[in-house]
């Protein structure tokens, strides 16, 4: 029975070997995904990257190194460094919009405060003294209003 | 006429460093890390060939973006740049939260001064924009937008590293 090579393998046209390092994470069926980490990092590069990581760890690693092939394949100036300079910039527009926000917040809270109690200090302006009302309905005891 | 010192990567490939190297412009002697960390991230080869498929007035960004890149990976070898951009999509998507979530209270705010105290001070609003924004409100505002910007702005953990000269 015919064992398939790698993706890997194929493209390097050489014997696929039972321990290959790159056959778990370049399937034969998807020649591209090597081809394109290939073209950015080299073979070499790659076979050196996973080995120095632990088993478990190595398709993540394969799976990023695929990602930012593709960026650079598709941007080759800036590559996925593009996409993390719109992230900033994206938090930066962000923070300001939440401080003016924020500061918006505070100013009409505090407005609002404000013409409460200028509302309060006007109700209390027409009120009768509190002497004259208490004294006739609860004597010396606490005012009625606050 | 003394000759001129190799740049990093000559001196790290240890070959002769020619006047055309394509690596000298972007690679001087005097940081010889930077050359280190691309060449053991993409190679020295492949960086030469992106480089020579690149106009020259782009080649400088290239290189930036190539080092920040291999930075990345050497500091976060499994996940690498694409560490960096999950990270910064999170703080989009809380940020983006929180934005919401002021917003929000805004309108409660707004809603609840909806039926408008009668003021001596201020005439009756035209619209309910012109109220918010009016230009008394415009300079009251100033204060406290000054106050707000240095504090409870969320600090990037991430320290932005200057990419570009």
């Amino acid at each position: 029975m015919a064992c398939t090579r790698c993706a890997a393998c194929k493209y390097l046209r050489r014997k696929c070997p039972s321990d290959c390092i790159f056959s778990p994470y370049f399937p034969a069926n998807n020649p591209q995904r090597f081809a394109s980490v290939h073209r950015i990092y080299g073979a070499s590069n790659i076979g050196k990257m996973l080995q120095q990581l632990h088993v478990h760890l190595r398709a993540e690693a394969a799976d990023t190194l695929h990602y930012e092939a593709q960026c650079r394949i598709q941007d080759p100036v800036y590559g996925c460094v593009r996409i993390i300079t719109q992230l900033h910039q994206q938090i930066h527009n962000a923070q300001s919009q939440l401080a003016k926000t924020q500061a918006e917040i505070v100013f009409f809270t505090a407005q609002a405060h404000e013409e409460l109690q200028e509302a309060a200090s006007t109700f209390n302006t027409l009120l009768p003294q509190q002497s004259d009302f208490g004294q006739s309905f609860y004597g010396s005891s606490t005012p009625p209003f606050y | 006429m003394g000759g001129s010192s190799p740049c990093a990567s000559c001196k790290l490939l240890r070959r002769r460093c020619t006047k055309d190297c394509i690596f000298a412009p972007y690679f001087p002697p005097d940081d010889p890390h930077k050359f280190a960390m691309v060449h053991k991230v993409f190679g020295a080869s492949n960086v030469s060939k992106m480089l020579q498929e690149l106009p020259i007035h782009q080649r400088g960004d290239a290189v930036s973006s190539l080092v920040y890149e291999a930075n990345a990976r050497m500091r976060d070898p499994v996940y690498g740049c694409v560490g960096a951009i999950s990270f910064l999509q999170n703080e989009v998507s809380q940020l983006q939260m929180q934005l919401a979530v002021a917003q929000a209270e805004i309108l409660c705010i707004q809603m609840q001064q909806e039926p408008a105290l009668p003021t001596q001070m201020d005439p009756p609003p035209a619209n309910e924009k012109s109220f918010l924004f009016s230009s008394s409100n415009l300079n009251n505002l100033h204060q406290y937008l000054s106050f707000a910007s240095s504090s409870n702005v969320i600090q990037d953990p991430l320290k932005i590293e200057s990419l570009w000269t």
